[in-house]
């Protein structure tokens, strides 16, 4: 490709470039700089990359007028990282487009409108794609992956840079949401403690102000925060809010936020209808859903194990196992019902006895005392009124409400 | 500068998932190249904070320097002193203790014990711990500070072989061995605060050891030894008052290699766990005496106690005021003897009571019970339970 390009060609397009990027930032025209600065995402810098490789003494067109000088500390290395982007070199990519980021920020700090707002969030996504980009290279040679790691302490200082009284605030959220992205994947989620400290403690941060497509990202990775702690309630509030504000066409992050979302309102005593799991491929839940339905316990343990993977990856495993304390009571209560038909004077006393046999018929065998075990443990946690007489072995129901429903309200631990 | 490779290596770094975190959090351990035969040697890091592969010079379990320093300032451990006399050591005796604050600059080479002399040393603090001449304490705290020493030096060696991580397991199994150890007096305050320093220094040891498994393994199959180490951490999760371990066990399995999870070891913790949580307690304790390796026991084992109160609360809130629980067959299910359930009862301000016959009780629906600040009593595991009549 480079052959069939002349040199004249080459140099007239870098300096078209250096040219509409100082011209930009002197007529403060966000909409035009920032797709200069998309060095992964945007196919329109594929000629200029072209011609770098083309034309090696970019530096020379650089210092030729003071106009485009000026941000020689944030062009040369821009223009670096374009060019090994092209040539498939990341991880220099990554180093070069950092130290650009770095000089820009500082002329951003300068600026006291937020004009270049679209173009810093733009650098905040670039930085992020291209040290993932870079990790990739760096761990399949045989080397320590740790460009993303440096991604996310410069975000942390472009975050600083924003967290001010100043209009510039309103952009600290979206820099927030890429900072959990590289949490998230790096495996070091304890840090967006901090991040989220300042976003919601801080007072120069009003919440609200923040633009909808950001607060609902927040909210997804804040509820899937509470969802590792098992923190339902909170998990549910965050989560909804994400998913009411969502477009609703959007398969993609509705499947996001409802592949968490489903097992929070599980706990909570919720279940969605099959309809919504079939709608947005989330199947692997309806095991779980038809065992909390029919109080079998055994098909509970079955759906765990076939996607035990998914479920262990996505850190939802431990919340599902949590289930089967309210799948026993469905069975508890499916018997109770049971014995109503048949004689309801006695109805209320179940058997142990009755017990056992049930669940030996669904395939599990237990002992007294293990059955006894898992009464009282359902008494115990109020999923269900009553007492367990230990010497006649006969669990007795309260008259009223024996099987309480959670209401929203997870399990009490 | 020799070019970097491009394209695929001959090692697989497993399917890339969208979700799975790639880099390891508690990654204190650079790549070492030396080891392989087709990686680059260290002139390919880019980075200036990159530690270099330093190799310490240090022949003695002390440096020359240091236990001359110590003998001059009296500074011996009372297992260190030569004859009894608290200025004069020998390097026999002497063991670099460890340092907080040392910065990379004052790194002297001769300071540093390489690997075989760290393993020496080890072998040496291990000795020590079966002795009978000093009391636990002391021994404890001496080995306790030595042996954070030696992983001191093995990280600033950036120490990541099959060698590093033994050393690292034994480390592990004197935390373990202590934490069973000092539990049996944790009443006392002092001992207590130790209990919980050495339950910290245990789960970072412990994650130390798995960054180490997992640069050495790279996604090959694990030997059983893994297993288990890895599955210690999840029964620490069995304590309620334990230091806090920086992320939920949810975050910790969605890093852990799927392999891992499906070893026996890590099963069977798990299980523990759920056991526990769902109140099975039959299922706990019959777990606990039948499967679990004997590292596995010794590290629960302070935590049983724990598990007998939530079942004795449990029961007491949800039985028959006027059926109360013979504690015989209570102790059975919890595995534990009938005299230490009544202290343990007692402990937790419940009443037992006794029939004519002199069969003992729990009685019902109590409403006083209440876990004491002191913490429980360590009570074992107890499997035999015929015992003769009362």
């Amino acid at each position: 490709m480079a052959a069939f390009l002349s040199l004249a060609e080459s140099q007239r397009r870098i300096a078209g470039y250096l040219n509409r990027f100082a011209d930009a930032i002197a007529r403060q025209d966000g909409a035009t700089l920032r797709p200069l600065l998309a060095v992964s995402s945007a196919a329109s810098l594929l000629p200029l990359a072209d011609a770098l490789s083309n034309f090696s003494d970019s530096s020379r067109l650089v210092s030729q007028s003071d106009h485009i000088a000026q941000f020689a500390e944030i062009l040369l290395p821009l223009l670096r990282s374009i060019q090994s982007h092209r040539l498939g070199r990341f991880a220099e990519a990554y180093s070069s487009y950092e130290k650009a980021a770095n000089s820009f920020l500082q002329e951003f700090r300068n600026w006291e409108t937020p004009w270049a707002m679209e173009t810093v969030q733009t650098i905040a996504l670039e930085i992020r794609l291209l040290a993932e980009k870079g990790d990739r290279e760096l761990a399949s040679s045989g080397k320590s992956p740790e460009k993303l790691k440096g991604a996310g302490s410069f975000l942390m200082k472009v975050f600083g840079a924003l967290a001010g009284k100043g209009p510039k605030r309103v952009g600290a959220l979206y820099i927030t949401c890429q900072l959990f992205k590289i949490y998230f994947k790096l495996g070091t989620v304890h840090l967006c403690r901090s991040v989220i400290r300042s976003i919601e403690t801080a007072r120069i941060f009003d919440f609200e102000e923040f633009p909808v497509k950001d607060k609902v990202t927040y909210m997804y990775y804040t509820g899937r925060l509470e969802v590792f702690n098992e923190n339902f309630l909170a998990a549910d509030q965050k989560l909804t809010y994400s998913l009411a504000r969502s477009d609703p066409l959007n398969m993609s992050n509705m499947r996001m936020i409802l592949k968490y979302l489903i097992p929070v309102k599980l706990s909570i005593g919720i279940l969605p209808k099959m309809s919504l799991l079939k709608k947005y491929n989330l199947m692997e839940y309806s095991g779980v859903i038809d065992a909390l339905k029919t109080g079998d316990v055994r098909l509970l343990r079955q759906a765990l194990q076939e996607h035990e993977e998914q479920f262990l990856r996505s850190g939802v495993y431990l919340v599902l196992e949590k289930l089967e304390l309210i799948v026993y009571q469905r069975l508890v209560k499916k018997i109770y019902m049971i014995q109503k038909q048949k004689d309801p004077d006695k109805a209320h006393q179940i058997k142990l006895d009755t017990i056992i046999k049930a669940l030996k018929w669904l395939g599990i065998e237990i002992d007294t005392d293990e059955g006894e075990c898992i009464v009282t443990m359902l008494i115990y946690k109020n999923l269900v009124k009553g007492y367990f007489a230990h010497k006649s072995k006969v669990c007795v129901l309260s008259k009223s409400d024996p099987f309480p429903k959670l209401c929203g309200k997870p399990v009490m631990t | 500068m020799e070019r970097m490779k491009k394209g695929r290596s001959e090692r697989s770094f497993g399917r890339e998932r969208k979700d799975e975190p790639y880099y390891n959090r508690h990654n204190r351990f650079k790549e070492v190249a030396s080891s392989s035969s087709n990686s680059s040697p260290a002139s390919a890091s880019d980075s200036p904070t990159n530690p270099q592969n330093l190799v310490g010079t240090c022949p003695d379990m002390c440096p020359a320097k240091e236990r001359a320093q110590r003998e001059r300032l009296r500074d011996l451990s009372i297992l260190e002193r030569l004859n009894g006399d608290a200025s004069k050591t020998s390097a026999a005796l002497a063991v670099k203790k460890f340092c907080r604050t040392i910065s990379s600059a004052d790194l002297n080479l001769a300071d540093i014990r390489p690997l075989p002399v760290l393993k020496q040393t080890l072998d040496y603090l291990m000795k020590l711990l079966d002795s009978t001449k000093f009391p636990f304490e002391t021994l404890h705290d001496f080995i306790f500070d030595r042996t954070r020493s030696i992983r001191q030096d093995l990280t600033r060696q950036n120490l990541v072989s099959l060698e590093a991580a033994q050393i690292y397991e034994d480390i592990v199994k004197f935390h373990i061995i202590s934490h069973r150890k000092l539990a049996k007096c944790r009443e006392r305050p002092e001992i207590s605060s130790l209990c919980h320093l050495n339950v910290e220094q245990l789960i970072k040891c412990l994650l130390s050891l798995y960054d180490i498994y997992r640069l050495i393994g790279k996604g090959k199959g694990i030997s059983d030894n893994e297993a288990e180490f890895y599955s210690l951490f999840v029964l620490l999760h069995l304590g309620n008052s334990l230091p806090n371990m920086g992320e939920t066990l949810s975050l910790w399995y969605r890093q852990l290699a799927y392999s891992v999870h499906m070893t026996k070891e890590v099963r069977v913790a798990k299980k523990i766990l759920r056991y526990a949580e769902m109140g099975n307690f039959k299922l706990f304790f019959s777990t606990v005496a039948m499967d679990l390796t004997n590292l596995q026991v010794s590290l629960i084992e302070p935590f049983l106690d724990e598990v007998r109160a939530r079942a004795i609360v449990q029961f007491n809130q949800s039985c028959y005021k006027l059926q109360p629980f013979p504690l015989r067959h209570l102790s059975e299910l919890l595995m534990v003897k009938e005299d230490e359930l009544e202290q343990l009862c007692k402990s937790c301000s419940l009443e037992t009571s006794m029939d004519v016959t002199g069969i003992k009780y729990l009685p019902c629906k109590q409403a006083t019970f209440c876990i004491p600040k002191i913490g429980l009593p360590f009570n074992g595991l107890s499997t035999n339970q015929i015992c003769s009549d009362t």
